[in-house]
C-alpha cells in the first residue's frame, strides 16, 4: 500500500463528494456575489436606487465574498488534482470548508446585520472609525470571520505541504528547484500540480500568518482604542496578506489548465527547466511584489517602491511566456474537440495573460499617479479573476459535471460569460482611463455611460455563470462514480 | 494625457493577445500530423519574445523611473520659490490652505489625515486626474504639482474611507494671472 492509499483509506469521507461540496458552495456563493456586483453597477448607472450606506455594505461583502470564494474554488481544483500525487487528508479538506462557512456566516452577519462597510481590505484604522454607522462588534465579527477562514486555509496548506514533503523530501523539491537550476534531470521533476501546490503552500502560509497579525492588532484596537499602531506598517501587512492570498487563488486554479487541457489535446503538459524556473521565480515574486499597492504612499522608502514596480513587470513574464505559451502550444492544432469545459479552461489562461497587461501598466509609478484607485484597478483585476481564475474554476466545475449532464445550454453559458465579462471589464478600464474613481456609491452624470455598459456586460456574465453553475448543480444527482 | 496612451497601448496589446488565443482556438480542431517542427519553431519564437520582453521591460522601467513623483527634499528645505499648501483629510471633508493659485505656479501640497486613510486626488477642470498621493494619519506626504491651466480644480478622495467617501471633495481655484 502506498502512502497515498494509506491516507485515503483512513478517511471515511468520500474525496470526490468533498470536492463536489466545495464546488456547490463556490457556485452558489459566486452567483450571489456576482449579483451583489451587478447591484453596485446598476446603482452607479442610476438604473436602481441603492442608498450609499447599503452600497458600501454590498461592496464590502462582494469583495470579501469573491476573494473567499476564489480561494475556496482554487483550493478545490488544487486538492482534487494534487491528491493524485501526494497523500492528503480529506478530513482537513472538509474542515477547511467548515471553517469557511463559519467565517462566511460571521462576515455576512457583520455586513447585513452589523452594517460593517469597511471594505474587504479593512484598512486600519477605518474599522474603528465608522462615523457611528457600524459598531465595534460588527467590525470585530468581520475580522473574526476572516481569521476563521484563514485558520482553515492554513490547515489545508500545511496538510498539503506535509504530503509533498513526505513524497518529495522537501518543499524545494516539490517546487522543482533543482530542475530549475540544472542540478537534477528535468524528467525527475514534480508534476505541474505539485509545483503549483508547493508554491501555493509556501506563499499562503506566510501571507495568512501576516494577515492574522494585522487582524489581531486591529481587533485589539477596536476594543482598546488607546492601543494604536503605525498606519503605514498596517497597510504593508494588509496588502502583503491580501495580495498574496488573491494571487495564490490563480496559481491554485491554473492546475485545472495543466490537468484538463492535456485530456482534450492528448499532449502531456511539457515540464522542463524553464517551467520550473518560472514557478520558483513566481513564488519569490508573489511574496515580494506587494509594494506596487503602495506606490502612492510617498512615505514608503523609494527603493521599496521602485522594487515594487520592477518586480511587477518581471512577474508578468512567467505567466505570459510559460503558462500562456504552454497552453497555446498544447492546444495548437491538437485535434481537440471543443466543449464547455475545455473552452472555459482555455479562456481562463487567456483572461489571466491578458489581464497582466493593464495590471503591469498600473504597476508603473508615473501611470499609478494618475490611475491608482480609479476604475482601471477593478478593470484589470476583474480581467484576470473573472475571465481568468473564475473561468478556470468554472471549467473545472463543468469538467467534473461530465458529458452526461445536460450540455446543450453549456456553450451558450460560455459565450455569455465571455462576451458579458469582456464588456464588463472593458467598461471598467475605459472608465479608469477617464479618471472615474473606484468605490464610489454615487457617480457623476458624465460617468454613467461606462456604468451602463458595465451593467449590461455584468448582466450577461451573470446569466452565463447561472447556466454553468445550474448545470453543475444538476449533475450532482448523478452517482459519484460518474465523475471524471 | 498618460491615461490615453496607457489605454491605447493596453487595448492594442490585449487585443493582439486575445487574437492569438482566438486564432489558436479556431484552428485547434484540425490536427497537425507533424507536431515536432511546429513546437521547435514555437520555442524559437518564445526565445525571441523573451528577448523583446526584456528590451521593453528595461526601456520602459528606465524611462518610468526617471519620472518619479517622490520628493527627496521639499522645496522649502532647498529655499526654492515653490508655494506651500497644507491639505488635511477628515471623514468626510478636505481642508486645503491656501486653495487659490495661478497658472504656472508650482505648489507643494503637504498632505495628511486626521483620522483614517484618504486619497488626495487632484482633478483638473476637465475632471481628469492629474496627480495624487495618500493622506495618512501620522504621516505627511508631499505632492508637487505645477498648474498649467486656469479654472476650478477639484480634490476627490481616492482611498475608501467610509460611508461619505464619495462626498469628500473640495475645490481649488487657479487664476490665469
Amino acid at each position: 500500500m502506498t502512502g497515498i492509499e494509506a491516507v485515503g483509506s483512513r478517511s471515511r469521507i468520500n474525496a470526490t463528494a468533498a470536492v463536489r461540496a466545495y464546488l456547490a458552495t463556490c457556485g452558489i456563493v459566486l452567483l450571489l456575489m456576482m449579483l451583489l456586483g451587478l447591484t453596485m453597477r446598476l446603482a452607479q448607472a442610476q438604473w436602481i436606487d441603492v442608498e450609499p450606506n447599503l452600497f458600501y455594505v454590498v461592496m464590502t461583502m462582494h469583495g470579501a465574498g469573491m476573494v473567499g470564494i476564489a480561494g475556496l474554488g482554487g483550493a478545490a481544483v488544487m486538492w482534487h488534482f494534487v491528491r493524485r500525487y501526494v497523500p492528503v487528508s480529506t478530513a482537513i479538506f472538509v474542515a477547511n470548508l467548515v471553517f469557511f462557512l463559519i467565517g462566511a456566516a460571521l462576515i455576512l452577519g457583520a455586513g447585513f446585520i452589523g452594517g460593517f462597510a469597511g471594505a474587504w481590505t479593512f484598512l486600519y484604522p477605518l474599522p474603528g472609525h465608522s462615523g457611528g454607522l457600524w459598531s465595534a462588534n460588527g467590525a470585530a465579527a468581520y475580522m473574526a470571520g476572516l481569521l476563521v477562514i484563514g485558520v482553515g486555509f492554513l490547515l489545508l496548506h500545511l496538510d498539503i505541504a506535509r504530503g509533498i514533503i513526505s513524497i518529495y523530501g522537501g518543499l524545494g523539491a516539490g517546487l522543482g528547484v533543482k530542475q530549475a537550476f540544472g542540478f537534477a534531470p528535468e524528467k525527475d521533476g514534480p508534476p505541474p500540480a505539485v509545483a503549483a501546490a508547493t508554491m501555493a503552500a509556501i506563499s499562503n502560509v506566510i501571507g495568512i500568518v501576516v494577515g492574522a497579525v494585522v487582524l489581531i492588532l486591529s481587533l485589539v484596537n477596536l476594543y482598546a482604542p488607546s492601543f494604536t499602531f503605525n498606519t503605514l506598517a498596517a497597510k504593508n501587512l494588509i496588502y502583503y496578506f491580501g495580495h498574496t492570498f488573491i494571487n495564490v487563488t490563480i496559481y491554485m486554479a491554473v492546475i485545472a489548465v495543466y490537468e484538463i487541457l492535456p485530456v482534450y489535446t492528448h499532449r502531456a503538459w511539457k515540464t522542463n527547466r524553464v517551467f520550473y524556473l518560472a514557478w520558483v521565480l513566481s513564488t519569490l515574486m508573489v511574496l515580494t511584489v506587494y509594494p506596487h499597492h503602495l506606490l502612492m504612499d510617498f512615505a514608503m522608502p523609494t527603493s521599496i517602491l521602485v522594487a515594487g514596480q520592477i518586480i511587477s513587470w518581471l512577474s508578468g513574464l512567467p505567466v505570459l511566456l510559460v503558462t500562456a505559451f504552454g497552453a497555446l502550444t498544447n492546444v495548437y492544432r491538437s485535434g481537440l474537440k471543443w466543449d464547455a469545459a475545455a473552452g472555459l479552461v482555455f479562456m481562463g489562461v487567456a483572461g489571466w495573460a491578458i489581464g497582466i497587461i493593464p495590471a503591469v501598466a498600473d504597476g508603473t509609478i508615473p501611470v499609478n499617479s494618475v490611475m491608482h484607485n480609479t476604475q482601471w484597478v477593478p478593470g484589470h483585476f476583474h480581467t484576470y479573476l473573472l475571465l481568468g481564475m473564475m473561468a478556470m474554476m468554472l471549467g473545472f466545475m463543468t469538467y467534473l459535471a461530465g458529458p452526461k449532464s445536460p450540455s446543450h445550454l453549456a456553450p451558450a453559458g460560455v459565450w455569455l460569460y465571455l462576451i458579458g465579462g469582456t464588456t464588463f471589464v472593458l467598461a471598467f478600464l475605459a472608465a479608469g482611463s477617464a479618471s472615474v474613481p473606484r468605490r464610489y456609491a454615487v457617480h457623476l452624470p458624465a460617468w454613467l455611460a461606462y456604468d451602463r455598459a458595465g451593467s449590461i456586460g455584468a448582466s450577461l456574465a451573470v446569466a452565463g455563470a447561472l447556466i454553468l453553475i445550474v448545470r453543475f448543480l444538476v449533475s450532482l444527482r448523478s452517482p459519484i462514480d460518474a465523475t471524471p | 494625457m498618460i491615461q490615453d496612451v496607457v489605454w491605447d497601448v493596453s487595448i492594442a496589446l490585449m487585443g493582439s493577445l486575445a487574437a492569438v488565443f482566438a486564432g489558436v482556438a479556431a484552428g485547434a480542431e484540425v490536427p497537425l500530423t507533424n507536431y515536432g517542427p511546429a513546437i521547435a519553431s514555437a520555442y524559437r519564437l518564445r526565445t525571441w519574445l523573451f528577448a523583446l520582453a526584456v528590451v521593453v521591460l528595461v526601456g520602459v522601467n528606465y524611462r518610468a523611473l526617471g519620472a518619479l513623483p517622490y520628493i527627496a527634499n521639499p522645496a522649502e528645505q532647498l529655499g526654492l520659490a515653490v508655494k506651500r499648501a497644507d491639505a488635511s483629510g477628515q471623514q468626510w471633508s478636505w481642508t486645503v490652505q491656501p486653495n487659490s493659485f495661478v497658472v504656472g505656479q508650482t505648489v507643494e501640497f503637504y498632505v495628511t489625515s486626521k483620522d483614517v486613510n484618504h486619497g488626495f486626488g487632484l482633478y483638473d477642470p476637465h475632471m481628469h486626474l492629474v496627480a495624487q498621493t495618500q493622506a495618512m494619519p501620522g504621516f505627511t506626504n508631499v505632492l508637487r504639482y505645477t498648474f498649467t491651466e486656469a479654472g476650478t480644480y477639484q480634490v476627490l478622495c481616492l482611498e475608501y474611507c467610509g460611508l461619505g467617501h464619495h462626498l469628500m471633495n473640495t475645490q481649488i481655484n487657479v487664476a490665469a494671472h
